[in-house]
């Protein structure tokens, strides 16, 4: 059974002014000088190794817990190892306003979770949400509280496809389903 | 309601009546992959079959860290080199070619109306033949291979319309980095671009390319010019297949229709960090620099290397800078070769590497230190890419990179004109 509803700790990747950081690239989420990895379990330690005031953020992060982004998270490169260092430190999810294109389709394919949140950059600007919260997400409907304040907020929900390829545990299990049918 | 070249391509595809936002599951007529064939592969293991669905709409070329640097990168060819034999593969491109999407054009791959997809972001360039080309990721790179499908969103269409004449020294690179700095690295987040126009039709191959190209860099799904004359011209060395142009339909329904008049626009400057960071050159003239590039997929054909060689010949770059020279492909070098344009470049002290992505991407090649300033023809300006992630990444034409490796330092290209 696939999870819907997540409850984590809250990372919210601002810069030093405070300010939610826009396009954050490929190349600040997972360093070209690492490509030539190919085994995920070794990607966790590079997540965010390139971007500004968050390079200890492999060591400070848990399972579970939760990342809000700027807009255009995952501009640039097809490269897969920025979603899947996410997933190798067991992130369960990340918001943004929006996402590069192919880092979208990447994050489906993995079956990992990004959604999108039109409200995102108001919540954190007001400090509606904070690192540290804890929140929790239904990603099937797209409700999202944060318990740490009870603000509730709402995000996109799962599309059909993203939601299909989720459930299946990944694009391979899904075409997989798809050859059987 | 007629309907765009994206929705008529992935009807034809689907064999179903789909529009913008319709998700369509359709098979690609080629899948393109370079180095990163060697995590495909990884991945391909896990999927449970033992050969490819197709193989002979598999294209690997190996362009990214070429020859290897490294005992890893090296490995990682090897592997290739293995799995190609294993399964097959007749098109496959060893280091001796060139990047990527261009060694894929002169093949003879990228055709009006085909649908292409490459797990590589720059996969959009091919859109400059009229092709319906996209960027993929790994995992669904090693799906196509073992299932012959994928599922693609219908993408909504920008509409770009140019029109009037380019000035002396102001190129296609000017262009996008105008249209990408006015409407930001997100605007076309999972949309087509289309370029279109009578300057669009003026534009040679290699200049449509380099729109296609930094299409990406408006986050676009695919970007495209229709397929004309020219295009048709184009392929007619490369290859007998009857070649079947798709365009937009007049009536066709449009996200937005932006319009620029290309005798308006001067050099441009994308500065640091984002691509969409784009200043007239005027604003930033001046600024020292110590690595310049000329070259890439972006900008290293001899169109390119000729825009540089006219404005370095029988000049020397200052001492104080460094010029990187990358070829976009053995073909497109030889020409170069034969034309002497080589030649000019490195009579004017560049240093000329073997085609591939080399400096681009910062593997190795030209990396630069803390505190480095790059002026580069490629297509990203990412922090760190290019080395080091306190280093600085300006992004301009062939023709402002050589003027302004002259002087050292930031200059507009006309004053060389």
């Amino acid at each position: 059974m696939s999870e819907f509803v997540f409850k984590g700790r809250l990372w919210v990747l601002k810069d030093d002014k405070g300010n939610l950081i826009e396009d954050i690239d490929t190349d600040q989420i997972y360093h070209n000088a690492y490509l030539h990895i190919t085994d995920i379990s070794e990607m966790g330690r590079y997540a965010l190794g390139n971007l500004e005031g968050w390079k200890d953020f492999p060591s400070k992060a848990k399972p579970g817990d939760i990342i809000a982004a700027g807009r255009n998270f995952g501009a640039g490169s097809s490269r897969q190892q920025a979603v899947d260092c996410f997933a190798a430190l067991k992130i369960s999810l990340i918001m943004a306003p929006s996402f590069g294109a192919i880092y979208f389709r990447n994050a489906v394919n993995s079956g990992f979770p990004v959604l999108k949140c039109a409200e995102l950059e108001a919540l954190a600007e007001k400090e509606h949400i904070k690192t540290g919260d804890r929140v929790e997400i239904d990603i099937r409907i797209g409700k999202a509280r944060n318990t740490s304040t009870g603000e509730t907020f709402q995000v996109e929900p799962l599309s059909s496809v993203q939601r299909q390829i989720y459930e299946a545990g990944g694009l391979f299990a899904f075409a997989q389903s798809m050859e059987e049918r | 309601m007629g309907k765009t070249f994206s929705e008529k391509v992935l009807s034809a595809k689907s064999g179903k009546d789909v529009r913008a936002g319709d998700i369509v599951t359709v098979s690609p007529d080629y899948i393109l992959s370079h180095d990163n064939s060697a995590a495909i592969i990884k991945k391909f293991r896990m999927f449970g079959v033992e050969r490819v669905s197709r193989p002979e709409k598999i294209v690997i070329v190996l362009d990214h860290v070429t020859p290897a640097s490294s005992e890893k990168y090296a490995q990682n060819h090897k592997e290739i080199r293995e799995f190609v034999k294993e399964q097959g593969l007749s098109h496959f491109f060893d280091i001796n070619n060139g990047i990527c999407h261009q060694v894929f054009c002169e093949q003879g791959f990228a055709l009006p109306g085909k649908l292409i997809v490459g797990s590589d972001s720059h996969t959009t360039s091919y859109g400059s033949l009229g092709v319906f080309s996209a960027g993929i990721g790994r995992t669904e790179a090693a799906s196509v291979w073992a299932t012959n499908e994928i599922w693609l969103r219908v993408p909504e269409t920008i509409k770009i319309e140019l029109s009037g004449k380019l000035k002396p020294g102001v190129s296609a690179k000017d262009v996008i980095l105008k249209i990408i700095g006015d409407n930001g690295a997100d605007r076309a987040n999972y949309k087509a671009v289309e370029f279109i126009g009578p300057a669009a039709q003026e534009f040679s191959i290699s200049s449509r390319f380099v729109l296609c190209n930094m299409a990406a860099e408006m986050g676009a799904k695919n970007g495209y010019f229709p397929a004309d004359k020219t295009v048709e011209e184009y392929l007619s060395s490369i290859t007998g297949e009857k070649i079947e142009p798709v365009c937009s339909d007049e009536d066709a329904s449009f996200e937005s229709v932006l319009s620029y008049d290309l005798s308006l626009i001067g050099p441009q400057v994308a500065c640091p960090h984002t691509v969409d960071n784009v200043k007239p050159v005027s604003e930033v003239e001046g600024l020292a620099f110590d690595q310049g590039l000329i070259g890439t997929c972006t900008n290293g054909r001899l169109e390119d290397l000729k825009e540089a060689a006219s404005i370095l010949k029988g000049k020397k770059i200052a001492p104080s800078v460094r010029v990187i020279v990358v070829p976009a492909s053995r073909q497109e070098y030889l020409k170069a070769l034969r034309e002497g344009v080589m030649e000019t470049l490195i009579e004017a002290g560049c240093v000329v590497l073997n085609p591939g992505c080399g400096p681009c991407l910062g593997a190795h090649q030209g990396v630069l230190a803390p505190g480095e300033r790059a002026l580069s023809t490629a297509n990203r300006n990412f922090r760190g890419r290019m080395g080091s992630r306190d280093s600085e990444i300006y992004l301009a034409s062939p023709a402002t990179v050589a003027a302004s490796a002259v002087g050292g330092k930031l200059c507009d290209p006309r004053k060389y004109l």
